[in-house]
């Protein structure tokens, strides 16, 4: 429980005059511009695409001038107007792709086209999956429980029917593989809602999940309902990936713009707002921070990405942007003090003799990095069920196999070990860069590989024709 | 309070590198993060962080001891104080002394020892002799292998394990008959000289000879035996807040204690001769100060919770042969270094049947 839980409305910001949209997003890097510097734009035209993730497009949320030298990695649109207009993809080149792919394919094209593709997770892996795959499953989250990200019940709020018709549709995207809906309490009145809703439309699974973070990351998810990791991908979507879906295919509308939690202990009103991307981080830090120094998040407090000063606009993809206050006053004599003030993993605060209350976290590291002592606090809180100390000892003693063995790779990257470690180790942040060193291990074993391979091929060929010559 | 902050960063400098005492940083970094808290801010995700340090978790150990040192002083008289003194003293001489060699901070781990150390000493013991093995025990038994975190055996246990073994004669006749008066020995200072009571024979070895004291005074520790070991009461409820803290597993203590229990009890039902009565023998000794304060110690005993009821096991079964069938009368300092022992290899066995089973996992 924490303070700085943004309320459950959302709130609209005003028009911005100048847009900046960045280049860069947590999965995406649109290095492909396909517009020239000056060009009129109307909404839904896309800007570029990143070429490395099947074309996702970034598209122009409003009407206006496109300027790609103003500001390094960003988009700057000027002028901007709100453009009721539509835009109709242009119909000979959708008759072209429907001869192309049939009916579902034309739906799987639409939704990249129309931004809705973003909203997809690979579930195992995190990384956009193929557009025009077939997944083994299609997983749907109702609940976001990273602290302080947009939540589901929020963005549904209002849009229920809109939901199932996405759900659907979603459906239709399918043969007969299941939709997994997750849900908090699948017995409480608003999943009897849906149910009645999807009623003989859709083949939709509900699946209840306990509040509890981080139990609705896709690969946990995944792998409690047994989907495996080796078989076709698993599609993952969250509420707003399904409105987005409904959006495209149903209304053939792009998506433009997204509800974004405004949250953390920084904020004087936690809250959500609707915004499109590119917004001005400058409008939103003026408005809602209060605090003079303050580190701006983009994401959870767990799993965020720092927004330094060089971010000026809202990123494509993100879901919330949590305001932390940095610490200033160092405590005096803090371990002998009883700390009713502070609600810790471990009963070693009286606090744990209180109620439920609210404490205001800051950035403070909040001790010094000690070696390990094996409390086992780490494994007691990991999700995935591997042994953040075992691997951290094997990563101090660099035996890359055994961490390898010890399965590193089912880290979901939650941030819980190295929140609850009293040595302030830095747990997932060292098996992040495992993973890595792993991967590229990997990768130069397997091309090590692919060469020799060449090179028996060739000696082989030459032999050959020696044979063949005598 | 300020005033102390302006200081601090005053004399900063003069430790920091290039400064004329950089060699002292660790102590001077030690000295000030007792006082403030540190600075340091977290870089990237997760951005907050609990906020239960290690000072904390020290603390919350040395918070669970004050009934057992308030029983020692209460029993043995204020020469105990002197006696945490000079183990605190000995002992962070040599933490001190290797933090700046490795230049690393202190370890809050020496904390603990230092205060558990007298407290399973007798309570006359020369104060030389508290010096020595303390020191002996955080330099063999932890410094060699690497400092806090990353040493096998308890450096309580093992200083106490080096004096028994160096010196048995005193160790075994600095015993104190504690005084029935109301006021205790609070207001005595007593020592090997000037003892009016002088009793060589704790409860334990009394049972050898057939001598059962009563279980009331066990409880309370009006009985001789290492200083703080003897108040069952005391040991008690600082163990249960230990245990709800959770800085101590309750897994290693329930396992102790019920195994002992288990197998104190079926010998004393197969053999009353030889083996005293189940609640007298849970009292008694050390058994139950080793259980809550020492075999807890995360870094020492398991990690794995069915590598701690292992442990656990082992501890208990060991205690009851050692006091029963052998010629010592205590077994529990033996038996905790030898789970010690096997807690490395517990813990391997069980990481790898768990890791075999991840391994399945797609």
């Amino acid at each position: 429980m924490l303070s700085g839980r943004p309320e459950g409305v959302v709130r609209f910001m005003p028009e911005p005059e100048l847009l900046y949209l960045p280049l860069r997003s947590r999965r995406f890097v649109f290095s492909e511009v396909v517009v020239k510097d000056g060009q009129r734009v109307s909404n839904g035209d896309t800007l570029a695409r990143d070429p490395d993730n099947y074309g996702v497009p970034l598209l122009s949320p409003r009407a206006g001038v496109v300027r790609l030298n103003k500001c390094e990695n960003h988009i700057v649109l000027e002028e901007v107007a709100k453009d009721e207009e539509q835009v109709d993809m242009a119909k000979e080149e959708l008759s072209h792709i429907e001869r192309q792919m049939g009916a579902a394919g034309i739906k799987q094209y639409r939704l990249n086209v129309l931004g809705a593709w973003q909203f997809f997770y690979d579930a195992h892996t995190g990384a956009l999956p193929d557009p025009l795959g077939t997944p083994q499953a299609i997983i749907v989250s109702t609940v976001s429980l990273e602290p302080f990200l947009a939540r589901g019940d929020v963005q549904l709020h209002k849009r229920l029917s809109n939901f199932t018709r996405g759900l659907e549709q979603l459906q239709s995207l399918l043969e007969y593989q299941p939709i997994y809906l997750v849900l908090p309490d699948i017995k409480s009145e608003f999943a009897n809602l849906i149910r009645n809703h999807i009623r003989g439309h859709a083949l939709v699974k509900m699946v209840e999940i306990p509040l509890t973070y981080p139990y609705d990351d896709f690969s946990i998810l995944a792998r409690k309902l047994g989907l495996k990791r080796s078989a076709e991908p698993v599609w993952a979507v969250r509420t707003e990936g399904v409105l987005a879906v409904d959006r495209a295919l149903t209304l053939s509308k792009p998506c433009l713009v997204r509800i974004v939690s405004i949250g953390g202990t920084g904020v004087n009103s936690p809250t959500h707002i609707k915004v499109m991307p590119g917004y001005p981080m400058q409008m939103i830090r003026d408005k809602y921070v209060f605090e003079p120094v303050a580190r701006m998040i983009n994401g959870g407090i767990l799993t965020g990405e720092l927004l330094g000063t060089e971010a000026l606009g809202l990123d494509t993809e993100c879901r919330g942007i949590t305001i932390l206050p940095e610490l200033k006053d160092r405590e005096f004599l803090g371990f002998i003090r009883p700390g009713w003030d502070r609600s810790c993993y471990a009963a070693c605060y009286l606090s744990s003799l209180r109620e439920r209350f609210s404490e205001r976290f800051t950035t403070g590291l909040r001790g010094e990095g000690r070696p390990c002592i094996s409390c086992s606090f780490c494994e007691e809180v990991c999700p995935a069920g591997i042994i953040p100390h075992l691997i951290h000892k094997y990563l101090y003693r660099d035996l890359i196999e055994e961490v390898e063995q010890a399965r590193v790779d089912l880290c979901i990257e939650c941030g819980l070990c190295s929140f609850v470690c009293p040595s302030k180790i830095d747990l997932v942040r060292q098996f992040i860069d495992a993973k890595r060193l792993i991967e590229q291990e990997k990768e130069e074993i397997r091309q090590e590989r692919e060469r020799q391979e060449k090179l028996r091929q060739e000696e082989l060929a030459r032999k050959s024709i020696e044979e063949g010559s005598e | 309070m300020k005033r102390l902050l302006k200081i601090i960063e005053a004399v900063r400098p003069t430790f920091e590198e290039g400064g004329k005492l950089r060699a002292f940083k660790p102590v001077f970094g030690a000295l000030e993060h007792f006082f403030f808290a540190p600075s340091t801010t977290t870089i990237g995700a997760p951005h907050v962080r609990d906020p239960l340090d290690l000072k904390r978790l020290m603390s919350m150990v040395i918070i669970s001891v004050v009934p057992s040192v308030l029983a020692a002083f209460y029993f043995f008289g204020l020469r105990f104080f002197l006696m945490i003194i000079v183990s605190y003293a000995a002992g962070l001489t040599v933490e001190a002394i290797f933090a700046m060699v490795r230049k690393e901070g202190i370890n809050e781990g020496f904390f603990v020892t230092g205060i558990l150390f007298p407290l399973i000493l007798p309570p006359t013991l020369p104060l030389w002799m508290v010096a020595v093995g303390v020191a002996f025990g955080v330099f063999i038994g932890k410094e060699l292998f690497g400092g806090t975190g990353r040493n096998v055996f308890n450096p309580a246990l093992v200083g106490r394990c080096f004096l028994a073994l160096a010196y048995p004669k005193t160790m075994s006749a600095s015993w104190l008959e504690p005084s029935y008066q109301l006021t205790g020995r609070l207001f005595n200072y007593v020592n090997a000289s000037n003892v009016d009571v002088i009793s060589s024979a704790t409860p334990l070895a009394l049972a050898k000879q057939g001598e059962l004291c009563s279980v009331s005074h066990l409880l309370l520790g009006s009985v001789s035996g290492s200083a703080g070991e003897t108040s069952a009461i005391a040991i008690i409820i600082g163990g249960v807040f230990l245990l709800l803290t959770r800085v101590a597993n309750w897994r290693t203590v329930v396992s102790i204690l019920g195994s002992f229990a288990l197998l104190g009890g079926l010998l004393h039902y197969a053999l009353p001769e030889t083996v005293g009565p189940v609640l007298w023998h849970l009292f008694a000794g050390g058994l139950l100060f080793g259980a809550f304060f020492m075999a807890t110690d995360p870094v020492t005993s398991p990690t794995t919770n069915t590598g701690k009821w292992l442990y656990g096991i082992l501890i208990g079964t060991v205690t009851v042969l050692i006091r029963n069938f052998t010629g010592y009368v205590e077994g529990v300092t033996f038996a905790i270094l030898l789970g010690n022992i096997t807690a490395p290899i517990l813990d391997e066995i069980i990481f790898g049947i768990r890791l075999r089973r991840l391994a399945r996992e797609g």
